[in-house]
């Protein structure tokens, strides 16, 4: 069968790509459209470092057909980060010392950031709960979930300030 | 070899067209949590594969004392959806959240053991299997879906569209016992339902994964518990039974020694649960 053209909303900008039968998303993002900030490790869906979001949920893109996504709203760490300066996940996460390698980071921050968007206030055990599927080998998870905690705040800070505006 | 073309139907109707037009050299996926690494890896290479997303198999609804619970429906769903608590409990225990928001209740029928704890729970409700094929429809309780492992009585041509779950009576109980708590093959999981006669048990239900070639029903360990007493002795008797009916493997989880030892643990524990909770009822 010949490739077919999928078009989805990826990082909020209308993107049309060409796909073979059974291309992954983390194949098209990564090798089609130079987006690499979504890792690839073990294509079993085992890892999370290969997370995105599909219309808000965090989905394993090496499992996730290209064509599965036809017309959805994609979100990668690249999405995530703002034209100047970093999305307080992101700072959140240097200022807690949570990444060493930074092959999970991506995953890790994406996770969090589909958390505090259901769930502005997590408790510590919502933040492990969300966390479970994402694998970190050389941090270790407690200033990850320190991160998201923290992020948490500073995001709920922010949202205060603003209201009150 | 690539493969060669993939299909997205849009309806049932279409996904059985499909099949009936390619036969079994058409690979049935839903999630592609299971499919999918098998292709990654290069151990298994479908030429032609149908993904089942946009097949409009996704709804659920209750009909004549059963909910019918759409076959690609996902975990994450199912988490959410509060009609049986014991359901909700087994999808916790199946994945982390993005495998849950890709993993469906029809692809979890699938998933060999030490996967599969989603089926699991859906055997000890007595589900119903309800598959489609461009000749009609045939319903088959799920404790007679699998044949061996890996294998099931889907014929070719037939595709997973809906299991229906009786609306349960009795306490249920789920324990899982693995690794980690979570995100983690199983070395046992206990699903039970039980129904009491004031004291004595008149119905039971003791579904175990993990320590089989697929998920199955401990049948004298059901009939041990039904007209007794929920007590020590009658308890201990079961959870022998049910590892008598084990055959459990060795993997890099567990050895099939370990899993043995550990069913009558776990069939004391979930039963445990369910005297607990028949206790603070009662009051």
């Amino acid at each position: 069968m010949a490739s077919r053209i999928v078009e989805f909303t990826l990082n909020g900008r209308l993107t049309e790509v060409m796909v073979k039968p059974l291309t992954t998303v983390q194949t098209v993002l990564r090798e089609q459209l130079g987006y690499t900030a979504t890792k690839s490790g073990c294509k079993q869906g085992g890892c999370g470092s290969c997370t995105v979001l599909v219309d808000g949920q965090p989905m394993m893109s090496c499992l996730l057909p290209a064509e599965d996504i036809a017309g959805q709203d994609v979100v990668t760490l690249e999405g995530l980060t703002p034209r100047d300066g970093l999305h307080p996940l992101q700072q959140a996460f240097v200022d807690n010392y949570a990444a060493q390698c930074g092959y999970c980071t991506s995953g890790m921050i994406l996770v969090g950031k589909a958390l505090l968007d259901s769930n502005p206030e997590p408790l510590r055990d919502d933040i492990i709960d969300a966390l479970a599927g994402n694998y970190c080998r050389c941090t270790a998870y407690e200033p990850i979930i320190e991160a998201i905690q923290d992020a948490a705040g500073r995001m709920a800070a922010s949202n205060g300030k603003e209201a009150h505006r | 070899m690539t493969t060669q073309a993939y299909y997205l139907p849009k309806s049932v109707d279409e996904a059985v067209g499909l099949l009936a037009e390619h036969g079994p050299s058409l690979l049935v996926m839903a999630g592609g949590t299971i499919a999918m690494p098998l292709i990654n890896d290069g151990i298994s290479f479908p030429e032609r594969v149908m993904g089942l997303r946009r097949a409009g198999l996704d709804s659920i609804s209750r009909s004549n004392g059963h909910h019918a619970i759409g076959a690609t429906v996902t975990l994450s769903r199912m988490l959410t959806w509060d009609e049986i608590p014991l359901l909700q409990k087994a999808a916790h225990n199946v994945g982390g959240w993005a495998i849950r928001n890709m993993a469906t209740v029809g692809g979890n029928l699938f998933a060999p053991p030490p996967s599969g704890d989603f089926a699991v729970a859906l055997l000890a409700l007595d589900a119903q299997v309800v598959l489609t094929s461009a000749a009609g429809q045939r319903v088959v309780p799920l404790n007679d879906f699998y044949t061996g492992f890996m294998t099931t009585v889907v014929q070719p041509g037939e595709l997973v569209s809906e299991i229906r779950v009786p609306v349960p009576a009795g306490q249920t109980a789920y324990l899982k016992f693995a690794r980690r708590e979570t995100n983690t093959p199983s070395i046992v999981t206990v699903a039970a339902l039980i129904t009491l006669d004031g004291q004595r048990v008149s119905d039971a239900r003791l579904a175990l994964n993990g320590v089989g070639p697929h998920p199955f029903r401990a049948r004298r360990a059901e009939s041990r518990l039904i007209g007794s007493v929920l007590d020590e002795a009658a308890i201990a008797h079961a959870g022998e039974l049910a590892a008598e009916a084990s055959d459990p493997m060795d993997d890099a989880v567990a050895s099939a020694w370990y899993r043995r030892k550990m069913i009558p643990v776990m069939v004391r524990r979930a039963l445990a649960q369910i005297v607990a909770k028949e206790a603070s009822d009662g009051i």
